[in-house]
Parts: C-alpha cells; sequence; structure tokens
C-alpha cells in the first residue's frame, strides 16, 4: 500500500511529465507550495490537464467544478483528495 | 501600392537563422525527409512558455521575432500567417490520447494547440500584439494568400505587417503522406534527387517577414505577385510570366536569376523543363528546394532566399556565377504541379 509521502512523490513526476516541466525535478516542488499562480506558476490550461490526470491516473473524475481551488492548491491537497476519493486507500 | 521587405526569418533545414553566415554552409541531408534545423530557443522565448509550444509553434516564433529584431520594430501592426498544415505534431497527439482513452479524455494543451491558428496567436501573445491577426490556410497558396492579405492591408494605410509561412512534417505526415506517393520511397544522397522515379523530399520550415510601404532600408520589393491554380497548358505559365514582365515594363532579359520550384518529381518537373526550354533558356535557374525540401508554403523559403540575395547583394560560394548588381529576380514555385506561384522581386 502506498504511503503518503509515496503519492506525493508520484504526483510530482505525474505532474512534470504531463504539465512538460523540463527544468524542474520533484525536489523543486514543495509538499505544501502552491500549484498556481505563485509557486509552479501554473493557469488555467494546466488545471484542465490536472484535472486529465486525476480522471487518467487515479480514476477520479472532479464532481464539483468549486472544489478545484481547494484540490489543486497544492501536491499535498491534492494527495488527500487522491486518497479520499480513491477505492485503494493510502496509509499516513 | 509598393510593397516592400523590410527584414526577414526564417528557419529550415539549412542555417538560415543565421544572417550574417546566410547559408555559407550548406547542409546537405539524405533521404526523403529534410528536417528544420532547430536553434536555442530560450533566446526568443520565455522558458515557461516554451514547455507548451510544438516544434511548428517554436520554429514560427523563433523566425517572427528573429525577423523583428532584423527589422527594428518591436510590434507590427498586424500578423498574417500562411500555413497549410497548421499544427500537425499536436493534432498527432491529442488524436492518439483520444483513441487511447477511448474518446473519453482529451489532452486539453495539445488540442488548444493544435489548431492552424496557433503560431500566429502565440506571436501576438508574446508581443502582446492586439492588431489585426490571421491565419490563410489554401494549401500551396497559403503563403501567397497571407501575402494578398499584408497588401490589402499595406494599402489600407497599416505598415509593418509580420507575415509568415509555416509548415511542418512530422513522423505521422510523413508516413501518410508517402502512402499517396508524394515522396520519394527510396533512400538518397543530399538534396533532390533526379532519378526520374516518383515522389519528391519533404520539407519544413517558417519564414517571416516585415512588410513595409517605406522602400528606405529595405531589403528587396515585392513588386508582382501571381498564382496560377492547376494551369492547362505549360505555355499558359509561359504567358503569364510574359505578361507580369511586361506589367513591370520589364522583360526577361533584365531578370537577373530564376527561382523554381523544382522537386525532383518527373511528373511535377515537366513544368520546369518545359521553362526552361522556352522562356528560361539563356537563364541562370536555381531550384531552391534542394535546400528546403518540398512543403506547401515552401515559397516562403524562396522569397527569404531571394530576399537575401538582393538585399545583401552577394550569394554564397557555392551559389551559381549571377551577375552583381542584382536588380530582379523571378520565384517560380509550384507545389506538386497544382498549385503555381510567380514572384517578381526587384531591388529597392
Amino acid at each position: 500500500m502506498q504511503t503518503m509521502n509515496e503519492l506525493m512523490d508520484q504526483l510530482k513526476r505525474q505532474i512534470i511529465e504531463r504539465l512538460n516541466l523540463k527544468d524542474h525535478t520533484p525536489k523543486d516542488i514543495g509538499d505544501d507550495a502552491p500549484l498556481f499562480v505563485e509557486g509552479l506558476g501554473l493557469d488555467s490550461i494546466d488545471a484542465l490537464e490536472l484535472i486529465v490526470l486525476l480522471q487518467q491516473e487515479y480514476n477520479i473524475k472532479l464532481s464539483r467544478a468549486e472544489d478545484g481551488p481547494k484540490v489543486f492548491h497544492s501536491v499535498r491537497t491534492m494527495a488527500e483528495y487522491i486518497t479520499e476519493h480513491s477505492p485503494e486507500k493510502t496509509t499516513a | 501600392m509598393k510593397v516592400y521587405i523590410r527584414s526577414a526569418g526564417n528557419i529550415s533545414p539549412q542555417h538560415s537563422l543565421d544572417k550574417e553566415l546566410f547559408l555559407g554552409h550548406r547542409i546537405a541531408q539524405g533521404g526523403s525527409r529534410m528536417t528544420a534545423l532547430e536553434p536555442d530557443y530560450t533566446h526568443f522565448v520565455d522558458a515557461k512558455m516554451i514547455r507548451r509550444m510544438s516544434r511548428i509553434v517554436k520554429m514560427g516564433v523563433a523566425a517572427a521575432m528573429e525577423c523583428l529584431r532584423a527589422g527594428g520594430i518591436q510590434m507590427p501592426e498586424a500578423i498574417i500567417t500562411g500555413t497549410a498544415y497548421g499544427c500537425l505534431e499536436d493534432t498527432g497527439i491529442f488524436l492518439r490520447r483520444m483513441i487511447d482513452n477511448k474518446e473519453e479524455l482529451l489532452s486539453p494543451t495539445a488540442f488548444i494547440q493544435s489548431t492552424h491558428n496557433t503560431v500566429g496567436a502565440q506571436i501576438a501573445l508574446l508581443l502582446k500584439c492586439h492588431g489585426y491577426n490571421n491565419t490563410i490556410v489554401h494549401r500551396g497558396f497559403s503563403f501567397e494568400n497571407a501575402l494578398m492579405d499584408a497588401r490589402l492591408l499595406l494599402q489600407e494605410g497599416a505598415d509593418n505587417i509580420l507575415t509568415g509561412a509555416v509548415d511542418e512534417i512530422t513522423a505521422d505526415s510523413h508516413a501518410i503522406l508517402s502512402r499517396f506517393g508524394i515522396y520519394k520511397k527510396e533512400m538518397h544522397g543530399p538534396g533532390i534527387p533526379e532519378d526520374q522515379k516518383k515522389g519528391t523530399v519533404a520539407g519544413e520550415g517558417a519564414s517571416f517577414f516585415l512588410l513595409t510601404h517605406q522602400a528606405q532600408g529595405a531589403l528587396a520589393e515585392i513588386r508582382h505577385l501571381e498564382t496560377i491554380y492547376k494551369p492547362k497548358h505549360f505555355g499558359d505559365v509561359e504567358n503569364r510570366i510574359q505578361q507580369l514582365l511586361l506589367e513591370s515594363s520589364l522583360t526577361i532579359d533584365d531578370v537577373d536569376l530564376v527561382i523554381t520550384g523544382h522537386n525532383g518529381d518527373p511528373a511535377h518537373d515537366e513544368i520546369d523543363i518545359y521553362l526552361s526550354d522556352t522562356i528560361f533558356r539563356n537563364k541562370t535557374t536555381f531550384p531552391f528546394k534542394q535546400l528546403s525540401g518540398e512543403y506547401p508554403t515552401a515559397s516562403g523559403f524562396a522569397l527569404w532566399l531571394t530576399s537575401g540575395l538582393i538585399g545583401g547583394q552577394k550569394a554564397p560560394e557555392w551559389f551559381p556565377a549571377i551577375p552583381l548588381p542584382l536588380k530582379h529576380i523571378l520565384i517560380c514555385n509550384h507545389d506538386l504541379n497544382a498549385h503555381h506561384a510567380l514572384y517578381l522581386i526587384s531591388a529597392c
């Protein structure tokens, strides 16, 4: 079973690959650093890519659009959302 | 209405982005596909924006930025792009992912960037240019119609119109078009093979020009531009050339060099053979696709080459002997012998 840290590390690698962040490594992305505007400086097109990433990699559909800012605030909030909504539970 | 080329920027299978070099080192690519030599794009575009750009977008943006830099203009009044294929790489990516995901998930970035107007849009975004922005998609006449659109804008009083031609060849498009017999099947040495076998050599590139109605400091004048779609007889093209020259009070004797669209496919090159035996007899000709390969907007490369020759009044060492000073160059291009374009380019 995947730990929260393992899930966050996996998410960082997937974000880098999906968003083509060639100059970044997982170490460059803080667990709690904001993904949008500050931090990585992602934008609305990236948000669409992250929604597709959740659906494709974790089979999770973001049911309410208004949850987006909260879910995609940081790698940790994404990982928590995945943990809550995934049939495969992670350990703390 | 006079149309002048203030500056040009080009990315091609040659080292064409280096203005000082101006084809000094000729690159000889073999095979049935010539690939553009790409620069370090971080010199032209912010690294954060590059990550979303496909090859053709980066090529177009870099050629446009180099053109603006060379022209000393920061903000064009309009951006007009001619492209036949558009952004093939991103189109392939999003279509493939749709299939992989059983048509349930789209790849947003590739989908958004797959449209034909992405190159013009990205240039405008980078420059924060809110002026006229149009992309012309018309097969082998895409670039010619972009130039005509620019001419109309210049007539209306606008100036410094950034006008370009962009097309890419991808592994997928090369494979598909090869199935249609457009490209040669055998591997070849450098340039355009004269093997009398069907097919040509694929090419790609991005060319941008800053068009103005001011002659001062310009590289060259686009004196005449004409298109002919599927001429019934070779003599029709010859007559149009005669007419074009007559309208400019010139004869073929005044033309210093003819740049031809000869592409190595015997089915397409009959027109070039006919013209070389008739109106171009005794003229120095240069088939430019040995440098760029064949693609629907390849005349952008021909115009870049021509404006460089006339603007610089010199040619690379390996180039055929041409009289100096160069006053008039005729570009006589065709895309797969269907879309014929005639340009008369003159010194300012």
